[in-house]
């Protein structure tokens, strides 16, 4: 996770023990496509706030927006200032806005109006002397995958993706879905690798951006403790978890062909999995991480009996924090009779010597009773117990679980003595918090992200090959299910289908409540 | 909250076992002991900055708060609070009087974190040998303020003649944005460094740090201006064929200015006390580049090669030939 601008290296100022210097981009300018959009005004531009508030911009920064509105640079900012004002994390300062004003651009356009974007590529060129971008420029792509071709093709046209041709770095920042299977997503990948070139795309995985999945290599490779146990003669199973209270909202359109394994499963998961499941890199150089997460990718195997290991399932309506909410088939905007599955377990298999025989358990819902993002690491039990069975009875397997959100830290589930004057032991748990109360001015994914885009540090991006590995996985999955049957019904406010239940059941184990 | 008057330091011991035990968050994440030293008229000043960095890093917090060395009677007073007034982790604030002053680590021991590394921040004028006061000699990390002294240049000397590793000074953490700004626009630049200048306030020892640390980097003589300040008001760079120019006269924002470029303004404001203790608790391992600016700001030698540990010095102020 290291990476300075190139001429970092010959500036004198910049001393590596120097610990202080915070990590800031060179002059660059961030062009977002899509900044009416929801993620735009929730995450991206507070980031762009957070970040100029703590002292992160370079002072050439410029913050531009595209989209198909009759616009002028004012406009913008005003949109920009209120999503600033109301999703900011640091406090809201008039003089530290005041600045990102002054460097606010906006180009109106759609996204075939070749016009358009030849004004983008000249408004850009403009900018390097007007405002000292040097003529770097970072491409967020907040706009569906459908338009993607177009815009792409555009950027293409008017060089204006191309580092030679400007003289300057152009990167471009992709959002998930990354396809929706094996092939769409090699088509996707070839696209946009061919206008740019392949290290200058950034695909943002937002997970990668919390603290807690970083805090889990220094976990697993800063201490003697845990690594010599983070095997197959040690650990049992690992459950993966990512649950959401929330139903699909106002997104219907966009999942009803997706689905939870699609969503979720293929990337966070997987993702998380890797990271949990990977050896150690030789440094933390984005090369080195992602050398190792494809090994374990590539090494994943799916059951042989995969209708057994495959579990979909659909909510229907319930009772969930007190509220009745209804049914997946009644939100709007869902066919009547869908199949959609709102909810999906899996089991996989790592094929290494590490992993031979240690289940990788993956599950994901919506409407599930509360919102919760973990790593379970279960261990075996002791090959030996010198008490008597009755004394035991109440102990589980040790466990170590990674809180990915909320409540960020690490659980230490392990037998202690019950007080008294029997020898009785039964499992506690032992919680290292890194609180919210420590972490609420911690900054947010998007902006540890796209300050990382800025820098050009990849280590927390997902590179292609990634994406096409994970899709290999999910792929047959999809098509299993594809073939027919319907998703197995579960009660919004339970924890998934009973099916579910079964499919660990019929391994001898049973899922943790998270 | 406990509140114990005219109490022992082992009272203090089991009214905070009492009250991690009666929030239930026997084990929480504690990455250090802060101990924050101060006087009477500061306490709340302090209070507040201590308890924003407390917030923001895991750790226990002790604010010691020495009153009067003249009160007739030794006494302590405590209070005890987790996870409450005094930010979410465990607080304990000590009011010492009289003789008790003196021999504060008789109560500050036993309340330390079990070996986790101790920070020691003194709120006031910074002690002029840290060896002569206990709180300091049992710290592994040592916060001072120079500005906070009377004469403020002449403290950032004394900082340096009596440096060991380990120690820091606020004056230094308040130029961090400065340093920042000026590695950034130097990554630009090309060629020689043909002259130096920070101007701003003469008696301000951020200033001279700030000055200290582009000499030592830059190898070339950094020339002081006076101006009314507030604080830092400019840094200005020759290098090669290009001049830059940082300005901030209203401590709120900078205009950098570069030779064959427009102007641009950004933000640099002067930051708040706990924001500063922040940025402090992040790091608990010797600051060599401070080390550095400071020797090269003072002519003082050797600082790196010192040893991070002090021999406490006994010494009496009522009785000023007791130094040992």
């Amino acid at each position: 996770m290291t990476g300075a601008a190139p001429r970092a290296v010959t500036n004198p100022l910049r001393d590596p023990r120097d610990r202080r210097l915070p990590r800031v981009p060179g002059p660059c300018a961030l062009v977002v496509f899509g900044v009416t959009g929801d993620l735009a005004r929730k995450k991206l531009i507070p980031a762009v706030y957070d970040l100029a508030n703590r002292g992160l911009l370079p002072p050439g920064f410029v913050l531009l927006g595209f989209a198909r509105r009759d616009w002028g640079d004012g406009d913008f900012e005003q949109l920009a200032r209120k999503a600033a004002q109301e999703g900011a994390r640091t406090e809201f300062r008039d003089d530290v806005w005041q600045r990102i004003a002054e460097a606010t651009k906006f180009v109106p356009g759609s996204f075939d109006d070749g016009e358009a974007f030849d004004r983008l590529a000249k408004e850009l060129d403009e900018l390097a002397v007007t405002h000292g971008t040097g003529g770097n420029a970072a491409f967020y792509l907040s706009i569906p995958p459908s338009t993607f071709p177009v815009v792409l093709e555009q950027m293409r046209r008017t060089g204006m993706a191309d580092n030679a041709a400007t003289g300057a770095w152009r990167r471009v920042v992709v959002e998930k879905p990354f396809g929706h299977d094996l092939a769409s997503s090699q088509e996707l990948n070839r696209l946009v690798d061919d206008v740019f070139t392949a290290p200058d795309v950034f695909r943002i995985d937002h997970y990668l951006g919390k603290e807690t999945v970083q805090n889990l290599l220094a976990l697993r490779f800063a201490n003697e403790l845990f690594e010599p146990i983070w095997s197959r003669h040690h650990i049992d199973s690992v459950q993966i978890t990512m649950a959401e209270d929330v139903g699909i909202g106002s997104r219907a359109g966009f999942y009803e062909g997706t689905g939870a394994a699609r969503d979720v499963l293929q990337n966070h998961l997987l993702q998380l999995l890797a990271l949990t499941a990977m050896d150690e890199p030789v440094n933390f150089d984005a090369e080195s991480l992602r050398t190792e997460k494809l090994k374990v990718l590539g090494a994943i195997a799916l059951p042989k009996d995969l209708r057994s290991y495959a579990v979909r399932g659909q909510y229907t309506q319930g009772w969930l924090a007190g509220q009745r909410v209804p049914a997946y088939q009644s939100e709007e905007g869902v066919a009547p009779g869908s199949t959609t599955e709102t909810y999906a377990a899996l089991r996989l298999d790592v094929e290494t010597r590490r992993w031979a025989g240690v289940p990788f358990y993956l599950r994901t819902g919506k409407r599930l009773p509360r919102r919760v993002t973990e790593i379970a690491v279960v261990f075996k039990r002791a090959p030996h117990l010198p008490f008597s069975g009755s004394d035991v009875s109440d102990l589980g397997q040790n466990q170590l679980v990674v809180r990915v959100q909320p409540d960020e830290g690490v659980t230490l589930r392990f037998g202690s003595k019950v007080p008294g004057t029997t020898m009785e032991v039964r499992d506690v748990a032992m919680d290292f918090s890194y609180g919210e109360a420590f972490t609420e001015n911690s900054p947010e994914a998007y902006e540890r992200l796209l300050l990382d885009v800025l820098i050009g540090d990849a280590s927390l991006f997902p590179r292609n090959e990634e994406v096409e590995q994970s899709w290999r996985v999910v792929d047959p999955v999809e098509a299993l299910w594809a073939e027919g049957g319907k998703p197995e019904l579960y009660r919004a406010g339970e924890w998934g289908p009973a099916a579910a239940e079964a499919m660990l059941a019929r391994d001898g184990r049973v899922w943790r409540r998270p | 909250m406990t509140t114990l008057w005219d109490t022992t330091g082992s009272s203090v011991v089991r009214a905070l076992a009492a009250a991690r035990h009666h929030t239930g968050s026997v084990s929480s994440g504690l990455a250090l002991t802060l101990v924050a030293v101060t006087d009477g008229n500061l306490v709340a000043e302090a209070e507040q900055a201590a308890t924003a960095a407390a917030a923001q890093h895991p750790c226990r917090l002790l604010l010691v708060v020495r009153h009067a060395l003249s009160a007739p009677q030794a006494r302590l007073d405590a209070e005890v609070s987790v996870g409450g007034r005094l930010g979410p982790g465990e607080a304990v604030m000590l009011h010492m009087h009289g003789r008790l002053t003196l021999h504060p680590e008789s109560v500050v021991l036993p309340l330390l974190a079990p070996d986790a590394p101790v920070v020691t921040w003194w709120f006031g004028p910074p002690p002029t040998r840290i060896a002569m006061d206990p709180l300091g000699t049992l710290a592994d990390r040592r916060i001072t303020d120079a500005s906070r002294d009377p004469e403020p240049i002449e403290a950032v000397r004394m900082r340096a003649v009596d440096y060991a590793p380990g120690d820091t000074d606020l004056a230094w953490t308040r130029v961090t944005m400065w340093r920042s700004l000026c590695a950034s626009a130097f990554d630009s630049l090309a060629g020689d460094v043909r002259a130096l200048a920070v101007s701003g306030e003469a008696r301000n020892p951020s200033r001279a740090l700030l000055a200290g640390w582009l000499q030592a980097k830059l190898g070339v003589q950094v020339a002081l201006e006076d101006t009314p300040g507030p604080g830092i008001t400019g840094v200005r760079m020759a290098v090669g064929d290009s001049e830059v120019r940082v300005t901030r006269t209203d401590g709120r924002t900078a205009v950098l200015h570069r030779t064959g470029q427009p102007d641009r303004v950004m933000p640099l404001p002067r930051r708040q006390l706990s924001e500063l203790l922040t940025e402090e608790l992040r790091r608990l391992d010797p600051d060599e580049v401070y080390a550095e600016a400071l020797a090269t700001v003072t002519g003082v030698s050797g600082l790196e090669e010192r040893s991070a540990r002090r021999t406490f010095v006994w010494f009496d102020p009522a009785d000023p030939g007791s130094v040992a």
